[in-house]
């Protein structure tokens, strides 16, 4: 019997109901780390991914729910129970679950996203333990009440103010979405409507919790300096009582074909007019994904890419041009936003813009361009993983939305292999005039008004 | 493995941390001047120098000289504060060699050709006009206005429109000059670099700088008038507003700094601290709030931070100011201080857990000029302050009277309430967010 064997074997003859550990894979994770994979009885995966640069550990969850698990009417709940995850446990008052890992010197924080939500809390090694019984207990033991709930939704409301409703690009982005998506579930904002936050009530908060928050739709990731038999029997013996639940059956609706350009127009109080431009891209397991995400790069990446050398510095007609393609679980957007400068017009983005997207249809990008977004997307990936947190993040993102916790590296591989012909036949299925959606924005202040209004 | 080379002579200082984790470099070339630097009226002037090095460097276009980092895997930003210059970057550890090359060519050879500046200038004036669709950015701007007054801390060191505008290439040549020289100098490598082959990095440049003269920073030190003034920055359309409250704070050198920083703590430094727990926790009228006590070679200030809706803007900066009253008059409690240090020394661990957190620490004291042994003392001091210390740096060196409030919303909505809502108010300002 292999010592992991053996010390398995030991976790699980003391192991609570639910709480038998099984190693599943080893994966390479890099040229220097490899991740392991466990799963407990109740379906709960750990992801471990020992790294002793420093004496620290990243401890992240991950739930297999997000904005798109929502409904009309209900949008944003994903959002506001995560807020509520950070309120009182049974046995502990509200406030003590932050006051005891920031005692213990932890970094924590959470977030959600329309495929997924995640719990990060980054811990002193020593501190590993209490991180592991805190995440258990509210996994399963958390207490919603009225004042909490209601509290929680004005600071959820605040935050959207915040983000959305006095940011322009927070706005813009809304109402793109809202406009490229007809039926699928992407078409809300992971926030949610406000009318929504407001209308929330503590059932809907407790149905939600019921429904998602299962071991059986979560996934621990954790990176840094542990031992991993000590590990084990912690997660063994605080998560090994929960049982698993029935999780219901997504109401997928697929997004029709769009065939027709969609065009909205807003005034916003900023001194210069924005145009956003959303094209309907692949999901992020989409083999063309990569190659459009590459050509982007090229053609919006950096200083040196075509667009920003068109628009900002050749033409002088944007202050900011920026272009991402979503990483979703589904296909999602090729987004564009870019901010006129005084005195010019959102057309006159929009013309340019044209022009270099068609040209991209046309001719293959050159080899010293892939060469260098191929240069861009390794320094990319190196720099979001100097910390644990920056490993864990990378490693739960891809396990969650791909189911590949390595896939980071895998796509750095595959980057190396695309050639001028993939990125030609991404902008080809892509760029295309008739799938996209607009969103130009008019100034209420500044030159640009006082233009449109002589 | 870490090494820092002293500054002998004309030397420049050389820190190094080696981490061999991933195959990444991150470099810092650092000059001990910055925005301060900048002639009175001609606000932005020493960033527009670092960004046109960066541009023109051996006689390259901007094209080019973008072109050549991107393609080598490198990221390279000149970032310029009141008292430096820093041009930042990293880089995969293959192209190091050539990243240092490029470097050497900026710095110490660029062009600086005029017609570029006109693009660059141009360029600024769009993104400053960017800027204002921040709110957060416009309060913290105006509230360095306001509480800086008439002292070289107000101004901006991303410039203004007057000041960019009215920048020359004679002018950014005579800086450049002036500023650009060994003796300014310090270079900070970390990551997959080792001290000798990061000594030889900094040689290549050192070695292609004139000696220079060392500029000592004769800043004084900033005084606060006295008074609770209110500055209202005027924006269309907000639903809520952005509330900056504070005035002076700490110097790294005061014998009561880490106290100061301690009590700081649990006043509004964490999401348990007093600030989130009674703004956000139990009236959730900001998504965030919290307090801080920046430093830099003189003192910086002491700000209170929210972002409540419109209507609730005047009752949530009441409390802030009852808070901060209550903070002076009985200090934190004995539990508090004990939660406090217990936070920071063991959270400590996130501040080191990186060869370039660590290397920046060490590049932080050096340009700062803080006090010997500021960051290798660190926990020890933490460790010894007292809550007699903790309590006494509260008093003395915060104020609840001497204050400057800075509100960004519409004045139309909530102005009247604002002003009604501060008591003892001095004085109320109205400026319109676009302001220069």
């Amino acid at each position: 019997m292999s010592n992991r064997a053996a010390r398995l074997a030991a976790i699980n003859e003391k192991a609570p109901e639910f709480g038998a550990v099984s190693h599943l894979e080893t994966v390479q994770f890099g040229p220097r780390l490899h991740i392991d994979r466990f799963a407990l009885k109740n379906g709960l995966e750990i992801l471990a991914c020992e790294d002793r640069t420093a004496p620290v550990v990243a401890f992240h969850t991950w739930f297999r729910v997000g904005s798109r698990h929502e409904r009309e009417g209900k949008t944003g709940l994903a959002h506001l129970f995560e807020h509520l995850m950070f309120n009182e446990v049974e046995g502990r008052a509200s406030g003590e679950f932050d006051r005891l890992l920031e005692e213990a010197g932890a970094e924590s924080n959470a977030s959600t996203w329309l495929d997924w939500t995640q719990y990060n809390i980054a811990i002193p090694k020593e501190k590993l333990g209490l991180v592991v019984g805190l995440e258990a207990e509210r996994m399963s033991r958390l207490v919603l009440r009225e004042p909490q709930v209601t509290s929680e939704k004005e600071v959820v409301a605040n935050e959207r103010r915040f983000r959305v409703d006095d940011d322009v690009e927070g706005a813009v982005s809304e109402l793109l979405w809202a406009t490229a998506f007809d039926r699928h579930a992407y078409r809300w904002p992971t926030i949610g409507w406000m009318k929504d936050i407001e209308g929330f009530t503590t059932d809907d908060c407790a149905a939600f919790y019921r429904t998602y928050y299962a071991p059986n739709n979560a996934t621990i990731i954790v990176v840094g300096d542990y031992s991993e038999g000590a590990l084990l029997e912690k997660i063994s013996k605080a998560y090994g009582h929960i049982g698993p639940s029935a999780l219901p059956v997504e109401d997928y609706q697929a997004e029709p074909p769009q065939t027709s350009e969609r065009k909205r127009e807003v005034k916003k109080p900023t001194p210069t007019e924005k145009l956003a431009i959303g094209y309907h891209a692949p999901a992020l397991g989409d083999f063309d994904h990569l190659a459009l995400s590459l050509l982007v790069d090229v053609l919006f990446g950096g200083r040196a890419s075509r667009v920003h050398q068109r628009l900002v510095r050749q033409k002088e007609l944007a202050a900011d041009v920026r272009a991402s393609v979503g990483p979703f679980r589904d296909p999602g957007l090729f987004e564009i936003y870019a901010s006129a400068r005084e005195g010019h017009r959102a057309e006159e983005l929009l013309t340019e813009l044209d022009a270099e997207l068609q040209l991209a249809c046309e001719k293959p990008v050159t080899d010293e361009e892939l060469q260098r977004a191929r240069a861009r997307t390794e320094l990319g990936l190196l720099s979001g993983l100097e910390t644990a947190e920056g490993k864990a993040s990378t490693i739960g993102f891809y396990e969650t939305v791909l189911g590949r916790p390595a896939a980071a590296f895998e796509r750095l591989d595959a980057v190396r292999r695309l050639g001028p012909s993939d990125l030609l036949r991404a902008a080809r299925r892509y760029f295309n005039a008739s799938s996209r959606s607009i969103v130009l924005v008019r100034a209420e202040l500044g030159a640009a008004s006082d233009k449109a209004a002589e | 493995m870490s090494a820092t080379i002293q500054a002998q002579d004309s030397e420049p200082a050389l820190l190094v941390e080696t981490s061999h984790d991933l195959p990444l470099v991150s470099v810092s070339v650092a000059f001990r001047r910055g925005a301060l630097d900048d002639p009175e009226g001609g606000e932005g002037s020493v960033r527009l120098l670092g960004r046109l090095m960066r541009r023109s460097a051996a006689g390259r276009s901007a094209e080019q000289n973008d072109a050549l980092i991107e393609g080598m895997g490198g990221g390279l930003g000149a970032d310029v504060t009141h008292s430096t210059i820093v041009f930042h970057g990293s880089v995969i550890a293959r192209s190091l060699d050539r990243f240092g090359e490029l470097l050497v060519d900026a710095i110490a050879r660029p062009s600086l050709p005029d017609e570029e500046l006109g693009r660059l200038q141009r360029e600024t004036l769009a993104e400053l006009s960017e800027t204002l669709d921040d709110d957060r950015s416009l309060a913290r701007r105006w509230f360095r206005k306001t509480v800086f007054s008439g002292h070289p801390y107000a101004r901006s060191a991303a410039g203004t429109r007057k000041g960019v505008q009215g920048a020359t290439i004679e002018r950014l040549r005579g800086l450049y000059e002036r500023l650009i020289c060994r003796n300014n100098l310090v270079i900070a490598l970390s990551g997959d670099v080792t001290p000798e082959r990061a000594a030889r990095f900094a040689e290549s440049i050192a070695s292609a700088l004139p000696p220079g003269v060392a500029i000592p920073d004769e800043t004084p030190e900033p005084t606060l008038a006295a008074g609770r003034h209110l500055l209202f920055v005027d924006k269309p359309e907000r639903t809520q507003t952005q509330i900056l409250i504070g005035g002076l704070g700490t110097h790294a050198s005061d014998p009561d700094h880490i106290a100061l920083a301690v009590a700081n703590t649990a006043f509004g430094g964490t999401f348990t601290a007093r600030l989130m727990q009674e703004v956000r926790v139990k009236r959730g009228w900001s998504y965030g709030a919290y307090s801080s006590l920046p430093i830099d070679r003189r003192r910086q200030a002491f700000s209170m931070w929210t972002f409540p809706k419109a209507a609730d803007t005047a009752a949530c900066i009441k409390l802030e100011l009852e808070m901060l009253e209550a903070f002076r008059r009985t200090g934190l409690k004995k539990s508090e201080l004990s939660w406090a240090k217990r936070y920071l020394i063991r959270s400590h661990a996130f501040a080191i857990d990186t060869a370039a957190k660590r290397v920046g620490m060490k590049l932080d004291s050096n340009l700062y000029e803080l006090p010997a042994g500021y960051y290798e003392g660190y926990l020890d001091a933490l460790q010894a302050v007292t809550l007699e210390q903790a309590n006494r740096a509260v008093s003395e060196r915060l104020s609840d009277e001497n204050l400057r409030i800075t509100v960004v919303g519409t004045d139309a909505v909530v102005g009247n309430d604002v002003r009604s809502a501060i008591e003892r108010l001095a004085d109320s300002t109205t400026v319109r967010y676009d302001e220069d």
